[in-house]
């Protein structure tokens, strides 16, 4: 990975964890999961496939440090998310809304993922009011804005102006 | 057409990841939150929160001006209901004020002196939420404002939020005792038990054991002298459902008075008080003093006997 490249999945990872944060946790209606979401983005990428399972693994860390639920919880599940996208993502570049739609369902799979380990493990932190809608809200976000902003985030970190040109 | 099938090393290292993932998970629960975990978490907040505050002074004056405009109609709705809760509670005000008059006056007339009831009250800014799913509030006051882990936190009102889970020097996260991992020691009237966080609502489930009065809906609960967590009789909300005990056990549900992710302000309690700093010693409090007195047409009017 190019040392631009490292920059700007860094930045972008930064961006993510504080927009996160702040402006979508205000909002009860539109709540991406955006640190989530630049993982799935990124594994549309160039980079390496390990190398992004362990940034998956990382900005999953990052979140967990941030949250209060289980160190390593996210970090599992958004590694598990991306092996999944890294498996899937030649069917993602078909057409801008199938992007969005394969965003969406990965996402969902992350989600889902989320509260069932996070169950398990006795995670009530997780479990509040409103669990069972945003297992459908998050994903919806995640599509809409993966349908905006997939084409640009990949050129730009690939520094590609033909990707994902839907030919 | 993407076609970056992922190499031979992609699945060990996925097996790898979870592997430590899932230690790192073990270690954090058997460590209990403490130790490196906790400092890592310190750590990230520490750099994180800067970039927090900064981006919160920009985003929630623009999210509270689009829920503004996205709920036009029940905020005018809400702001008759606040105005008649105002009319109501400026009543309530008046008579709270005469019973403050006059337990000054028997303080006075007995000799009495409140001491250890004024905690150290530290006002912080709810500055965001981890993600979506995880129901913990970060602030923007963290230990350099003497916050510290396990403070009890109330809002503006009075009423039991949560308490600080993790420090740092600029901010701190609070889990609300509506998702937090254990329950909260609380009394009905004379009786006491516990109320525990449910899944997918902010309801709680009261459990009262050795129970031998029913409770009734709309009865307030409040943390009891055994919390550990609060001091004792800050509100935490109201039962919902009348319940008869039955086997010395009563089960019912509890609404709290506040929704953790509405708020914005929050209050973090210097509870238990430092056990260190001693009282002053010899202090001698001067109070005027006041009389109470009932005029023949009902109303009630304090005066005070001092320089007013």
């Amino acid at each position: 990975m190019r040392t631009r490249s490292v920059v700007t999945v860094v930045l972008s990872l930064v961006l993510a964890i504080v927009l996160q944060t702040t402006l979508f946790s205000q909002n009860e209606l539109f709540t991406p999961d955006l640190v989530m979401l630049v993982v799935i983005m990124l594994c549309l990428t160039k980079i390496r496939p390990e190398v992004l399972l362990g940034v998956a693994f990382i900005a999953g860390l990052a979140v967990d440090l941030l949250g209060s639920a289980v160190l390593g919880l996210r970090a599992i599940v958004f590694t598990i998310v991306a092996y999944l996208a890294l498996r899937t993502r030649e069917r993602a570049d078909i057409g801008r809304l199938i992007t969005g739609i394969w965003a969406g369902v990965l996402t969902f799979v992350g989600v889902v993922l989320l509260v069932l380990i996070g169950t398990l493990f006795g995670q009530t932190v997780l479990l509040g009011e409103g669990v069972v809608e945003l297992l459908v809200l998050v994903p919806i976000a995640n599509l809409i804005l993966a349908l905006i902003f997939v084409p640009l985030f990949v050129r730009v970190v690939d520094r590609d102006s033909t990707a994902f040109r839907y030919a | 057409m993407l076609n970056r099938q992922p190499g031979n090393r992609t699945l060990p290292t996925l097996i790898s990841l979870l592997v430590i993932g899932l230690l790192l998970m073990t270690f954090d629960i058997r460590s209990e939150g403490t130790g490196v975990t906790s400092t890592l978490r310190s750590g990230a907040q520490a750099i994180v929160a800067p970039l927090q505050k900064g981006a919160a002074l920009i985003v929630t004056p623009v999210a509270d001006a689009f829920d503004s405009m996205t709920n036009v109609v029940s905020l005018r709705e809400q702001n008759l209901a606040l105005q008649a809760e105002i009319d109501e509670l400026d009543a309530r005000l008046v008579a709270i004020q005469d019973d403050l008059a006059l337990f000054e006056f028997y303080e006075q007339l007995y000799d009495l002196e409140a001491t250890g009831s004024e905690l150290g009250r530290t006002p912080a800014q709810v500055i965001g939420q981890p993600d979506a799913f995880d129901g913990a509030l970060i602030i923007d006051k963290g230990s350099s404002d003497g916050i510290v882990v396990g403070q009890p936190v109330i809002d503006t009102s009075g009423y039991a939020v949560g308490s600080v889970l993790q420090v740092s020097p600029g901010s701190a996260t609070i889990v609300p005792i509506t998702v937090g991992p254990s329950g909260v020691a609380v009394a009905v009237g004379n009786q006491v038990g516990e109320v525990l966080p449910q899944v997918n609502t902010d309801d709680m489930r009261l459990e009262l054991s050795e129970a031998e009065e029913p409770v009734f809906a709309g009865e307030r609960v409040v943390t009891s002298s055994g919390s550990v967590r609060f001091p004792a009789g800050i509100p935490v909300g109201e039962v919902i459902a009348d319940a008869a005990p039955g086997n010395d056990t009563l089960n019912t549900q509890v609404r709290p008075y506040v929704e953790p992710a509405t708020l914005r302000l929050v209050v973090v309690l210097a509870w238990p008080p430092d056990p260190i700093t001693p009282l002053t010693p010899d202090s001698t409090t001067t109070t005027a003093p006041t009389s109470t007195t009932v005029p023949e047409d009902g109303t009630t009017s304090t005066t005070s006997n001092g320089d007013g």
